[in-house]
């Protein structure tokens, strides 16, 4: 009757509350500073301001990753697993620009 | 012979078996998997927008309409006058989304839309706490924030709803867009159509692990395990928001 399940998993550290919030506020802030840089900078077209962006975008994934889905407290196996087949899409993001920046000089208008 | 039984219990190896190497059960590791597979499915439809993107020039900067200021009902027109909105030309953010429910006729721009992230990344931070009460055994107060979530992510659907409409009836479509590049308004619907439909399945997952919560399912079950893979999930489409607000609002 009394059947209960042990599960194998990493253990959570004590304080998991307060990181949980913090990383709240953490997200919260790099929301807010997105926002207005992107007011800041509006009339700007630099490639350092699309760069800014993905790099704010990328610290707000981190600490999602690493916090909210527990990432930093798994083996670091797992997370290699996870992490690394993510450089394909760097390469695709390097094929797809290199193209599209051929394709924009081939444009008629 | 009944020394052979304690065999695997007392491998010390990572790999040596008895036990799981990576310290997590079966169903979370798939959840990841999974998660691995479905971002490589978002990345290549954000690559596809970035590379039509790259294709068109960049928006004119805007000195014409100021934070806060009047907006027309021809807007869309005046704009397409003025030359912001035209085929060859992709068009700025700030010009597109700029409404807000119940504040018809200002020009706020990506107010609504920050909203909509807040929202996104506070039923992350209720669901969070919801696996985290879990590991306490804590009945209660999963039920809460588990409530929270569903809350959170109804809301997300809902401000959804109300953008689409508001850009389908300015006439954007997959096939016509008066903003601009007709590939603006395609891709737009594609990627926060898909999106939608990740938040849509994770509340429904949701209702159902609160309906067993409330069941008492998972404290029989001796662990709360099942929000946690429901929370990657759920977390991963909070992931995903953040990559779709910052190339589709920012960049």
């Amino acid at each position: 009757m009394d059947h209960i399940e042990h599960l194998e998993h990493t253990e959570s550290p004590a304080n998991m509350k307060k990181q949980i919030w913090n990383t709240f506020y953490v997200l919260l802030v790099l929301t807010v500073v997105d926002i207005a840089l992107y007011f800041a900078l509006l009339s700007s077209h630099s490639i350092y301001k699309n760069i800014l962006f993905v790099f704010l975008g990328l610290v707000k994934a981190f600490y999602i990753v690493s916090v909210f889905m527990h990432m930093k407290f798994e083996r670091k196996f797992l997370a290699s697993i996870i992490i690394l087949p993510m450089l394909f899409i760097c390469f695709l993001i390097w094929l797809a620009l290199t193209e599209a920046g051929y394709t924009f000089d081939s444009r008629l208008f | 012979m009944s020394n052979t039984a304690t065999l695997s219990t007392d491998n010390k190896q990572t790999w040596g078996g008895g036990k799981s190497p990576l310290s997590i059960s079966y169903g979370k590791l798939m959840m990841w998997v999974f998660l691995l597979s479905d971002a490589f499915t978002f990345s290549s439809l954000l690559v596809a927008y970035g590379f039509v993107r790259f294709t068109f020039t960049t928006s004119l900067p805007n000195a014409i309409v100021k934070p806060f200021s009047h907006l027309s009902h021809t807007f869309t027109e005046e704009m397409q006058k003025a030359g912001m909105f035209v085929v060859e030309r992709w068009p700025s953010p700030e010009l597109v989304f700029n409404h807000f429910p119940f504040l018809h006729g200002i020009h706020l721009p990506l107010m609504f839309v920050s909203l909509m992230t807040f929202i996104l990344i506070f039923s992350s931070v209720t669901m969070v706490l919801a696996v985290e009460a879990g590991h306490r055994m804590a009945k209660k107060e999963v039920e809460k924030y588990m409530l929270w979530t569903i809350l959170g992510g109804a809301a997300f659907l809902g401000c959804q709803a109300w953008e689409w409409t508001n850009l389908i009836t300015e006439g954007a479509s997959l096939q016509n867009n008066p903003f601009g590049p007709t590939a603006f308004a395609a891709l737009f619907f594609i990627v926060t159509g898909f999106h939608g439909t990740h938040v849509l399945s994770g509340v429904i997952l949701n209702i159902i692990i609160y309906i067993n919560v409330v069941n008492g399912t998972y404290e029989k079950r001796g662990h709360y395990e099942m929000i946690e893979k429901v929370g990657l999930y759920w977390h991963f489409v909070d992931l995903v928001w953040v990559f779709v607000f910052t190339f589709f609002y920012l960049i």
